[in-house]
């Protein structure tokens, strides 16, 4: 069954099997994602139209309904944008949801998947690819990719860990300074490989979702679906760990299993958009924060909100790289580097960083 | 916070070294130095006798394939080596001292990429743009990238500590290198050209490039020395410096400037080495204690010697094949970044 709680008018309770299952949704943030999700919809609609082949809305909405206005036009929306967009909001989804997953398990707001190494695991580990086995690059690049995202996440780990117990600080800089390491070591090793491969590996490092197709749709959403429920079980942990780790404990959170859980679920998350598109930077940084702005809510509705806002970003940064410079293509990366970096200082001059 | 990252510092009685004996330090290294040196240029896919190697320097005959070899391929790299390692270790310790920071370091705050994203811009921009003005552009880079992640980590509650600093520095880095990917995929030639200088490699040099950079280096050094004294002060603390009487503003415009262009210089001749300022700095500080005075000169040597060694292991591993020598300098600087971290910790 579900109410609105008499006691305070703008909370939507829903109570379920007894008193066994019970959520308190805002009914504010609740109409906020409806209309995100309404925004979704909108720019999806907009990037199927948007492009050297111009499509008006009302084409659009018969090829995605079935009724042909011409083959052509089918190609064009179902082969190349459809994919496309569909992809730049997963990655956005699953790169925002890492990020806030991250800040919450270091208890810093300025971390972030490419700032601490896991973007940069997956770069090495395709050029390192690029390099050796030219010929089956393409096949097995998403895995390589989540592979050495997942182990140089597991080193950083590994080595921020020691018998006091986890330091968030600690962390975040060793993830800086392996994170440089293995930076070096990937620009070096473009040096080796074919002129013509390096320059697909930079195409694929610098976070282009250009030429992505319904395989690359259904693996992230498999993985996304998999991935979400975990968070939003963990979420009620996370609010209380925002009360403080005394009060977290007191209340009967395990500190360290939440800590390992959310930055597994982080590194999985991370992982497997940056195999599909590449590393693109500072969403984790971003969406987390301006879902806070926008809406004070619980912390499950807030993680929604927070990948809805990454899935707005990202796809509206690839249609703003795919339509400014025509017929050059800017990568997603570029843009959500140039919005993230100012966010970034304007985050890190309030943040408690110094104090830390 | 100020006395937890003051016990970073080993803690080295400045008794036991005596002046004479850290003087008498200085002669050796200079000797390793020089013999170094001639070790490297007898190094190569086809070692050369050591006479061979003294004929060519001191008898040089242009008729002698050998002598032409060393003169024009060996002799510059070994140069840059040389100058490039002097450089980017004191720039590095100067860095460490007035930032307080036992991490900081051209690369990991961001001013080698600020002169790379200036050197790719310049290039893509005008390709024909002429060498002499490479260093300058670099310089122009670096200085607008110090001054900003500098301003940035400043304006952060609580100050320019070590976590502000490496993440603003992280941050610019991502930033600057998404940039001059974006610049590559603009154009193909520009990546061409500089995708071995971008990795840090000390090879293709010509004994031209290796002039022009040689007099603001040389410079660079010397007024590092002047500034030694001083940054020992910095290095106490602000309100400590103040208190003895410094010009704390002044003095750090000064090391700016001088660890911007020594920054500069180097990426122009060598492209982004990392790691190579973390190092050096560090182990010498094991050997000479804290004071500047000695660190500095202790670093300009000991950093030659240590980018003459990498980059001589770099053209012998796999020969005759080359590894870039910044993935060496990478894999001896990496773990010594986390081992700092480690050890801030406790």
């Amino acid at each position: 069954m579900w109410f609105v709680d008499k006691s305070h008018p703008k909370v939507l309770v829903i109570r379920k099997f007894g008193e066994h299952f019970s959520l308190r949704l805002g009914i504010k943030a609740l109409g906020v994602l409806l209309v995100l999700l309404i925004a979704c919809i909108l720019l999806i609609m907009l990037s199927l139209s948007i492009g050297s082949y111009q499509l008006s809305v009302q084409q659009v909405w018969q090829v995605v309904w079935g009724s042909l206005p011409s083959e052509h036009m089918n190609t064009v929306v179902w082969e190349f944008r459809f994919p496309r967009v569909l992809v730049a909001m997963l990655v956005g989804a699953m790169l925002a949801l890492s990020g806030s997953a991250l800040q919450s398990a270091t208890g810093n707001s300025l971390a972030d998947p490419s700032l601490v190494g896991i973007s940069q695991g997956a770069g090495m580990a395709v050029v390192l690819l690029t390099v050796l086995l030219p010929q089956i690059v393409d096949v097995w690049r998403p895995w390589l990719a989540f592979l050495g995202a997942l182990s140089v996440a597991a080193v950083i780990q590994g080595l921020s860990w020691s018998r006091q117990g986890k330091n968030s600080i600690r962390f975040v800089l060793m993830g800086i300074g392996v994170a440089a390491f293995i930076n070096a070591i990937t620009s070096a090793l473009m040096t080796y490989g074919q002129i013509d491969q390096a320059m697909s590996a930079l195409v694929w490092l610098s976070g282009s979702i250009n030429g992505t197709d319904w395989m690359d749709v259904s693996l992230l959403a498999t993985w996304f679906m998999v991935l979400l429920p975990f968070i939003l079980v963990l979420s009620r942990s996370i609010s209380t760990l925002k009360m403080g780790e005394v009060t977290a404990i007191s209340l009967g959170v395990s500190l360290p299993q939440l800590r390992i859980g959310l930055v597994c679920l982080a590194v999985g998350l991370a992982a497997v958009a940056t195999a599909v598109v590449g590393p693109l930077g500072f969403i984790g940084l971003i969406a987390p924060h301006i879902a806070q702005r926008i809406t004070h809510s619980g912390t499950g509705l807030r993680l929604l909100i927070t990948a809805v806002v990454g899935a707005l970003i990202v796809a509206l940064a690839d249609l703003l790289g795919r339509i400014l410079f025509e017929p050059i293509q800017i990568p997603a990366g570029l843009m959500t580097a140039l919005i993230g970096v100012p966010m970034f200082i304007f985050l890190i001059r309030r943040s408690s960083t110094g104090r830390a | 916070m100020k006395n937890r990252e003051g016990t970073l510092y080993p803690r080295v009685n400045l008794k036991r070294h005596g002046r004479v004996g850290r003087s008498a330090g200085i002669v050796v290294m200079s000797w390793l130095l020089a013999s170094m040196f001639v070790w490297h240029l007898a190094l190569g896919a086809t070692s050369l006798p050591m006479a061979a190697v003294y004929d060519a320097l001191f008898h040089f005959d242009s008729s002698n394939f050998n002598h032409l070899i060393v003169k024009s391929i060996r002799l510059p790299r070994a140069l840059v080596a040389v100058l490039v390692g002097a450089s980017l270790s004191v720039a590095g310790a100067l860095m460490q001292g007035v930032t307080r920071n036992p991490l900081a370091e051209p690369g990991i705050l961001g001013l080698m990429a600020g002169a790379s994203f200036a050197v790719v811009c310049a290039m893509t921009i005008f390709p024909s743009v002429a060498t002499e003005f490479l260093p300058w552009i670099a310089a122009l880079g670096a200085l607008v990238t110090a001054i900003g992640v500098w301003f940035i980590a400043q304006s952060v509650p609580g100050g320019a500590t070590p976590l502000a600093l490496t993440l603003t520095g992280a941050a610019i880095t991502a930033f600057l290198g998404t940039l001059i990917s974006v610049m590559y995929l603009l154009s193909q030639d520009t990546f061409e050209q500089l995708r071995v200088w971008l990795t840090g490699s000390l090879a293709g040099r010509r004994l031209d490039d290796v002039t022009i950079a040689l007099p603001a280096i040389l410079a660079m050094l010397a007024f590092a020395m002047s500034l030694s004294r001083n940054v020992t002060v910095l290095a106490m603390g602000d309100s400590m410096a103040k208190g003895i009487g410094a010009n704390t503003a002044w003095l750090k415009g000064q090391v700016l400037m001088c660890v911007v262009i020594l920054t500069a210089c180097s990426v122009s001749l060598a492209g982004p080495l990392g790691f190579v300022g973390l190092v050096v700095p560090h182990t010498v500080r094991l050997f000479v204690g804290a004071d500047y005075r000695w660190v500095v000169p202790y670093s300009a040597l000991f950093g030659a010697i240590y980018l003459l060694g990498v980059d001589a292991i770099a053209r012998v591993l796999i020969r005759p094949e080359e590894i870039s020598t910044g993935i060496i300098t990478a894999l001896v600087g990496g773990p010594l970044f986390i081992y700092l971290v480690r050890k801030r910790a406790h």
